[in-house]
């Protein structure tokens, strides 16, 4: 069987994996009322969907780092030094484009991979008489159409845009950073499925082996994180930058230009205005060139080594661990409440996308602590400090919610079953957005209470956006609850359901972030206020709509 | 209103479930007796698991009611969950958590006491084996495994009914027998009862005090093993020769299964 029969019969999978990352039922949710076929093409329609929001997210980036190299030379100095020269400019801006590409793509992968191992859609083709450079065809193309709509958009939209704004010469050289940008994604994300359907999916219970998986998810989402931070820091970032335009610079300083993805960033400036636009020593061209090279050779490495590895990946059990330590006995139950609670926690230690919600404000807050050191340790610094990252982690827990939620569809075919109020669910999973929020508080006012001594600063902001928090998760569950009343269990994965995450977390940031907006006006008191007042109406509201 | 004290086990009622526009469930009514197992017997589509989906909170019907010790079980149904023990015919559980972890759940959202869910625990696993896997993942166990997990979630908090759906499928021998026992012993004391959904009629017929006979969501027939033979007019057929009968299901059968010598 050659390609064409390939993608035939990937066709079919690929419904299996669209019906199962948008029902879950091989996890055990239960059937919707509705028809198969309707069913069927539903969640093809939902799938879609979601893919088309992370494209139009990435076409959304692609244009506005367009309209970043197209800015005139007194727009360019609002966001990086006057002495940065032009194309090394082009450069960053570019290194931030590809970085984040890599990044949702990534993250897309993230969400899906599970979906995709869940579903066995390669594992039942495996029984059937498919020689295996089929099957391996067949899974490779399951694969890429997880992420095809993102992936195009890069693939295409990258180079287009950048030859509209520096010429087609430049356009042209960006083909390698975009296409590596796909491939790498991809491989990452490849890596990373088989890490944790290896090392995670089968680990053994307990605590020490919750610590155990605990540590190895942070060290396995620590590179994706980086791009936060790149975010967070791309002042410094530029900064850094900035030095490279010194016609002698060190050894030292010269191989930092062969790193990812600044390396193939370079290739569009320097074909558009040659190395006089980069202002550097004659070495960084010819070091950004053999590093683009380098890179170029290791994603043909990369696909070459995921169109053999996808079908182990997607048809392999899991992994029974050998047998340890005998079983333990002892139950401890907890009020339901928290045993809601400490069950996602378990479920998120196990599964990658959840850890990352977890894991992601806590590493966030990490950074912007260390941030501090950096600024200066004026109190208004400080407050700045502190604002930015309750702002942050407040924001980012706008998004818990509709995420901890989407768990519920695991097993909801059992869990249903149980006695458990909706009342008891909602606050397990609000006491879980708050847990991290303060947890990711705690540790910024940790870190930086060294450098920036305003432990009461940082503290009474905490306290006063928790009760905002709270009421975020708790009116997104409400409405949550609400639909699942009236329509199902709604999908809230970010694969499937993105949509529906969007629109319950639009209130959500709304909440979470009117006391943030009040302590820009009249201060912390006022902040307090507001967050209060909300927790109040939300609580009500929350009553009276019986999701509490 | 509860009638706890008085109520029978389990009350279905006039049930009529909807699929769209298919129904598997349409009027039906039965009821499960103190100290009583019993069977549900029906073939594929009968409407069996629909009912039980109805009467364990999964599945709204269209009409009719399940009630469980007085409690109605339509809706949220909490009270009738709490006096309910589950055994699904499909052991789809939290794959990431392991076998203590998912019972340790279960034991929390029924708020359990540490001591007797802790005793429980020990007094089934021994009796299943189940020494070694307790810390797995559930991922990585058998189908078998995770049934037996299965069954002692639904006897954690001792219930006073037991709803099971296939529960013997796919346990090996010494499980089955095991189950078998742990049935028979549940019902003896304090006027529980079982409802036991199987299309294996040596089972329905070891076990079954009671059987209802479903048919494309109807209730064909209903009594004992006794009143069933006379009904189907054969004095000493075999509970799968009554119900291949009451369920016309034994017209056509002969030449069906003489064709298969055929191809």
């Amino acid at each position: 069987m050659g390609w064409k029969d390939a993608a035939r019969l990937a066709d079919v999978a690929f419904a299996e994996v669209a019906l199962q990352a948008t029902y879950a039922f091989r996890q055990g949710n239960t059937v919707p009322p509705t028809g198969g076929r309707l069913l069927v093409e539903r969640s093809r329609r939902r799938v879609a969907q979601s893919k088309a929001l992370v494209a139009g997210l990435l076409g959304f980036l692609v244009f506005g780092s367009a309209l970043l190299l197209r800015s005139s030379a007194a727009g360019r100095e609002l966001i990086v030094p006057a002495s940065l020269p032009v194309g090394l400019y082009q450069a960053g801006v570019l290194t931030g484009l590809v970085g984040l590409e890599v990044a949702l793509l990534w993250w897309t992968g993230l969400q899906a991979l599970p979906t995709f191992l869940g579903s066995s859609a390669v594992a039942v083709l495996e029984a059937l008489p498919v020689d295996r450079p089929t099957l391996r065809r067949v899974a490779l193309i399951l694969y890429l159409r997880l992420f095809d709509l993102p992936a195009v958009v890069v693939l295409v939209a990258t180079p287009l845009f950048v030859g509209l704004a520096l010429g087609p010469t430049a356009g042209l050289a960006t083909i390698p950073a975009s296409t590596s940008a796909v491939v790498f994604a991809l491989a990452l994300s490849l890596v990373t499925g088989r890490f944790f359907v290896r090392q995670i999916q089968g680990a053994r219970g307990g605590g020490g082996s919750a610590v155990v998986r605990w540590a190895y998810l942070v060290l396995w989402l620590l590179p994706a994180f980086g791009l936060l931070a790149f975010i967070t820091a791309s002042p410094p970032f530029f900064r850094a930058i900035a030095t490279l335009a010194n016609p002698h610079l060190a050894p030292t300083t010269e191989a930092l230009v062969g790193v990812y993805p600044f390396a193939l960033a370079l290739l569009p400036p320097l074909a558009s205005g040659g190395s006089a636009a980069l202002r550097t020593s004659a070495a960084v061209p010819l070091i950004g060139l053999a590093a683009g090279v380098f890179y170029a050779a290791l994603a043909g490495y990369a696909a070459v080594w995921l169109f053999y590895s996808v079908v182990e990946v997607g048809s392999v059990p899991t992994a029974a661990t050998a047998p340890g330590r005998r079983s333990m006995f002892e139950l401890r139950p907890q009020r339901p409440v928290w045993a809601v609670l400490t069950k996602d926690l378990r479920l998120a230690s196990r599964t990658p996308g959840y850890a990352f919600l977890v894991l992601l404000p806590i590493l966030d807050a990490v950074a912007l602590g260390l941030v501090s050191y950096v600024g200066a340790p004026g109190l208004s610094a400080a407050r700045a400090i502190a604002l930015g990252a309750v702002s942050t982690a407040a924001l980012l827990a706008t998004f818990f919610g509709p995420a901890f939620f989407a768990l519920e569809v695991i097993a909801q075919s059992y869990g249903r079953t149980l006695p458990l109020t909706s009342r008891s669910m909602a606050l397990g999973k609000v006491a879980l957005v708050a847990g991290i929020y303060v947890a990711a508080g705690g540790i910024v006012l940790a870190i930086s209470a060294f450098r920036v001594p305003a432990p009461v600063l940082f503290a009474a902001f905490i306290g006063a956006e928790l009760p905002a928090v709270i009421a975020a998760g708790l009116l997104e569950l409400t409405i949550l609850f609400q639909w699942a009343r009236r329509r199902g269990l709604p999908v809230t994965n970010l694969y499937a359901g993105t949509w529906n995450v969007i629109l319950v977390a639009i209130p959500g940031i709304v909440v979470a972030g009117a006391p943030l907006a009040t302590f820009l006006l009249v201060g912390l008191g006022g902040m307090a206020v507001v967050s209060i007042a909300e927790l109040a109406l939300v609580g009500l509201l929350a009553l009276r709509r019986g999701a509490t | 209103m509860s009638e706890g004290a008085t109520a029978p086990p389990l009350e279905v009622d006039r049930l009529t479930v909807d699929y769209g526009t298919h129904r598997a469930v349409s009027d039906l009514s039965f009821e499960v007796r103190p100290s009583e197992i019993y069977g549900l017997l029906g073939a594929n589509g009968a409407g069996k698991s629909s009912t039980i989906k109805v009467i364990v909170g999964l599945v709204r019907p269209s009409s009719g009611t399940a009630r469980v010790f007085g409690d109605d079980a339509v809706g949220d149904g909490i009270r009738a969950k709490e006096r309910l023990g589950y055994v699904p015919e499909t052991a789809l559980l939290y794959e990431a958590l392991t076998p203590r972890e998912f019972l340790e759940f279960v034991a929390g959202v029924r708020r359990l006491d540490r001591e007797a869910a802790s005793e429980r625990l020990r007094t089934y696993a021994a009796a299943f084996r189940l020494d070694d896997e307790l810390e797995e993942p559930i991922a990585t166990l058998s189908n078998g495994t995770r049934q037996k997990v299965l069954v002692i979630a639904a006897l954690l908090h001792a219930p006073r009914l037991l709803v099971l759906d296939e529960p013997l499928n796919s346990l090996d021998p010494r499980s089955v027998r095991i189950v078998k026992e742990l049935l028979v012993r549940f019902v003896r004391s304090g006027g529980r009862g079982v409802l036991l959904s199987t299309h294996t009629m040596e089972v329905a017929e070891e076990l079954c005090d009671r059987v209802g006979i479903l048919d494309r969501g109807r209730l064909l027939a209903e009594g004992t093993l006794e009143e069933l033979r006379t009904r189907a007019l054969r004095g000493d057929a075999s509970l799968e020769e009554v119900f291949l009968r009451l369920t016309r299901q034994d017209e056509g059968l002969d030449e069906a299964v003489a064709s298969l010598d055929g191809p």
